[in-house]
């Protein structure tokens, strides 16, 4: 997948399923019977990856629900955008 | 490669229905969690080898035949059906291709498939005549995959686990091959617990809260059924995930780590796209049920002793 920006769009692949429970989400990928574990902002990012919404939307949905650095969080969101694609959680919308 | 490669010479003649020739008139039930489990079309060899393996699990046929839940017909299929695989050193894996209606099973010497319509109902084809091959690999497997699907239409699941118990309650231990399942399970037995299974657990939901119940899928511990041969049923108390480490630990889980573990461990299941929603939804209700723990266990330590502190 090419670099991800603000204004990438993704989407979860049709072969993940998740559940989220206490913040938590497991989240399990048919094709690979992997379960992964993520917090609670990793399971935001994946609730937020539809496929309409751009990486930035993301960046201004999370940065309106946790308090802190807006450039930390522009940056981490980011790079685990690329992390979720790089495991083939996501990919373009 | 495609579903049966490894296992059929023709496995585009993969049976598309259940139908065939059986061996013969032989009928055995089989009562085991989710269960009883009705077989029918058996030879006099085959049913006597099963009634042998599963002794004491085997009920009165016509008698189950009223309340049995799921029926399988077993038939008869040329050896030349299938391929001589050389098995030393080889993990045996069945091979499954998953539909909306139906699971097929390839495996050493049988073909089977499981059909709801909408009840689920089993088909087995073997050139296995009787004996151990045919008892403790081909009945045996293809029972694992039944138990496992049929539980979970009843709010259960068939875990890849060790169970041990004190009678009250149980413990389900969770990890992946070589996580410490059987040497936990030793331990513990050295205490005075018993153990379910060291390998394959059953685990219900009901009204009463979750239930573990011991299958007769044992790994390298064997049977130790202290609990007798019935199919035991003993409220679970807590679920824990193994880790080894110099110092014995007990750290709580997080339930979502509680179900990651479950689903992980959940096995034929959980790599079928069409019913996974469904394990998904009874391992959450699992996970929320049931307090989860990380234990880490020392060879020195006293597991057992670890687990009863933790309250019912």
């Amino acid at each position: 997948m090419s670099v991800i920006t603000p204004t990438t769009v993704l989407k979860r692949r049709s072969d993940v399923r998740y559940r989220l429970i206490e913040g938590e989400a497991v989240v399990l990928r048919q094709s690979a019977a992997e379960v992964l574990v993520l917090n609670e902002v990793g399971a935001s990012v994946l609730e937020l990856a539809d496929g309409e919404r751009s990486v930035g939307d993301w960046i201004d949905a999370l940065a309106a629900e946790y308090e802190g650095d807006s450039t930390a969080l522009a940056r981490d969101v980011l790079a685990f955008a690329a992390e979720l694609a790089e495991a083939g959680l996501l990919e373009p919308g | 490669m495609s579903f049966g490669d490894g296992f059929l010479r023709f496995p585009d003649l993969f049976p598309g229905r259940r139908g065939g020739e059986p061996w013969g008139d032989r009928t055995v039930a089989v009562d085991v969690a989710g269960g009883p489990y009705l077989f029918t079309g058996l030879s006099a060899a085959q049913a006597a080898a099963v009634r042998d393996r599963f002794a004491g699990l085997c009920r009165d046929a016509s008698e189950a035949a009223a309340t049995a839940m799921v029926a399988t017909q077993v038939f008869r299929a040329p050896a030349a059906d299938f391929l001589d695989r050389d098995v030393r050193g080889w993990e045996y894996t069945l091979d499954m291709e998953h539909a909306p209606s139906a699971v097929s099973l390839a495996g050493l010497r049988l073909m089977a498939r499981l059909d709801w319509g909408p009840h689920l109902a089993g088909g087995l084809w073997t050139c296995e005549e009787a004996g151990e091959e045919w008892s403790a690999s081909v009945f045996e497997n293809f029972l694992r995959v039944l138990a496992a699907y049929r539980l979970l239409a009843e709010e259960g699941a068939v875990i890849h686990s060790a169970g041990v118990t004190g009678g009250e309650s149980a413990f389900l231990l969770l990890g992946p091959s070589g996580a410490g399942k059987t040497t936990v399970s030793r331990l513990c037995l050295a205490r005075g617990a018993a153990v379910l299974s060291d390998d394959l657990n059953a685990v219900r939901l009901g009204d009463g809260g979750a239930r573990l119940q011991k299958l007769p899928f044992t790994g390298d511990l064997g049977d130790r059924g202290s609990l007798g041969d019935a199919p035991a049923s003993v409220p679970l108390r807590a679920l824990l995930r193994l880790a080894k480490g110099p110092e014995e630990r007990l750290r709580p889980l997080s339930p979502a780590a509680a179900l990651a573990g479950l689903v992980a461990a959940a096995p034929f299941v959980n790599r079928d796209p069409w019913r996974r929603e469904a394990l998904l939804g009874v391992l959450e209700r699992l996970a929320r049920a049931v307090p989860a723990y990380e234990l880490t266990f020392s060879l020195a330590g006293d597991p057992w002793a670890i687990l009863q502190s933790i309250s019912p």
